[in-house]
């Protein structure tokens, strides 16, 4: 009995063996879809005069991530006529270059904001972000009142620059060392706003034909 | 793609396709051999559970075939066999120009009549008011409200009212929004003080007709003729060249109490129009203009009587 079957009980009855099997097809798809993107990830470097954020919008894309926008903003325009008709041109790869963690987001509560740089003035996104139904009556974002009472704290900032530059942003020494001149005075939500104002405007989108996958 | 990483990307995918589609084969063809009581001689639970055998059912045949053809047909017209394009070419940002330019060719017959008309003629026709209120509704209700009634928070002014900063003209109104306003007043506290915003704001206010202490408004006249002429005007009616409101009309674009008036002759105002050029074509701005010219609530009125 069961003798000509011995090589299928040897998987069926030992969990452990078939659970190796399992993962070596299960990992096929990873390895031929994940592993080139992570070896080689050329499609996220930064193109030529594509500078990194300046210390006060570093510091307003901490304050962005530390307050969950992401959660229903995203900063994905995708390549559909629809979104590029409302936001601008669809986003590519390498304009996230400078962005650690991506901010790509996969909600959409608010609207996308890749390209809202410049769309509204300073004066409107600091009212927008105190108290959103200030500007806009139907909004149901939360009010961020405590972003005006902030200072930033200059040597986190330089931290962070300090450790970015080790992952190959290029910041000077002579960029770290501006930053407790251009923070001095500046409150999280000035950081925010001129962080949400470059976004889309001075971090340049690419022409919309460059590949924006390997 | 560098050849190698095409490489391993072919690789992985003959071998995954390559491994299911032999045993989809030979699942067809193996012989099983057989117990004498018919089962396979596999068993569960000490021979209580026995393995039969059975043919492969048809369905499973020709799904598990359709399936294999669909991928083979798929890594033939599309990307994704390492970096062998595909035979049809197609790249997203490829069908996202073909999709803008379908969509562009069905607009144009909208807006092709429309282009001759001055924005005024292009108010009146329902086509171009309706595509307008849409592109409003995305691009500008954010500061002047979904009605187009303003934001005093802001200075967002209203614009369904007849008090036009830089002119109510459609081809003024079009301007404005290509190229965006900045709107200047000044700070005056530095030089005015406390007692003097208080009799300025008095005599501006008084301008529209409210009643306020007599001696606040004859002070506050002798500071606004010397300061506040260049821009407002000998009798507070604005200058739409520069900008500067009409003082008169007891319109406000931050808000017509005392205190509001008094921080704008104290701290200045700065309201900012964004100019639209680089995120609107001329025709999407032509028909925001005409639908904002369609909203003047005098012009209406007039209209119907």
């Amino acid at each position: 009995m069961a003798l000509r079957y011995k090589h299928f009980e040897a998987i069926e009855k030992n969990a452990a063996l078939l659970g190796v099997l399992i993962a070596i097809m299960v990992s096929l798809g990873g390895l031929a879809e994940i592993t080139p993107l992570f070896v080689k990830a050329s499609t996220a470097e930064a193109p030529p005069g594509y500078d990194p954020y300046d210390p006060l919008r570093l510091a307003g894309k901490d304050i962005y991530v530390r307050e969950g926008c992401y959660l229903c903003h995203s900063q994905m325009v995708r390549a559909l006529r629809f979104e590029t008709q409302r936001y601008g041109a669809h986003s590519v790869a390498s304009e996230s270059a400078y962005d650690r963690p991506f901010q790509w987001g996969s909600k959409r509560t608010g609207p996308d904001l890749a390209r809202v740089g410049g769309k509204y003035s300073d004066e409107w996104h600091r009212l927008h972000l105190i108290s959103p139904r200030t500007v806009v009556p139907e909004s149901n974002m939360p009010n961020y009142p405590w972003l005006a009472e902030r200072g930033i704290d200059a040597a986190v900032v330089q931290q962070r620059m300090r450790t970015l530059r080790r992952l190959g942003d290029p910041y000077t020494d002579e960029d770290i060392a501006s930053v407790s001149e251009a923070l001095a005075d500046k409150t999280e939500l000035d950081a925010i706003v001129a962080y949400l104002q470059g976004l889309g405007t001075l971090n340049k989108p690419q022409a919309p034909d460059a590949p924006s996958t390997p | 793609m560098s050849a190698f990483w095409s490489g391993w990307v072919k690789f992985l995918v003959v071998l995954n396709l390559g491994i299911t589609f032999f045993l989809f084969i030979w699942a067809l063809r193996v012989r099983i051999p057989t117990e004498p009581d018919g089962t396979t001689g596999h068993v569960w639970a000490h021979g209580v559970i026995r393995e039969g055998v059975r043919n492969l059912p048809l369905w499973w045949i020709l799904f598990s075939a359709a399936m294999f053809a669909v991928g083979f047909v798929y890594l033939t017209l599309f990307p994704g066999f390492g970096n062998f394009k595909g035979t049809l070419g197609w790249t997203s940002a490829a069908e996202l120009e073909q999709d803008i330019a379908r969509n562009e060719a069905k607009l144009e017959e909208t807006i092709r009549p429309l282009r001759g008309l001055s924005i005024a003629e292009m108010s009146e026709h329902p086509n171009a008011t309706a595509l307008g209120y849409r592109l409003f509704q995305d691009n500008c209700a954010a500061c002047h409200g979904t009605r187009a009634t303003g934001n005093h928070a802001l200075g967002a002014p209203d614009l369904t009212d007849d008090d036009w900063l830089y002119g109510g003209s459609g081809e003024t109104i079009l301007a404005s929004i290509l190229d965006g306003r900045q709107g200047t007043m000044p700070a005056w506290g530095q030089v005015l003080g406390h007692n003097g915003v208080n009799e300025v704001t008095a005599y501006v206010l008084s301008l529209s007709g409210y009643s306020v202490p007599e001696d606040w408004e004859q002070a506050g006249k002798a500071h606004y003729e010397k300061i506040c002429v260049a821009c407002h005007g000998v009798d507070g009616r604005g200058n739409t060249a520069v900008g500067a409101p009409n003082l008169t009309d007891r319109t406000w674009l931050y808000g017509g109490d005392f205190a509001s008036v008094a921080t704008s002759v104290r701290d200045g105002r700065h309201g900012i129009m964004p100019a639209w050029r680089a995120r609107l074509s001329e025709d999407e701005a032509r028909l925001i203009a005409a639908w904002v010219y369609a909203q003047n609530a005098e012009r209406r009125r007039d209209e119907i009587s």
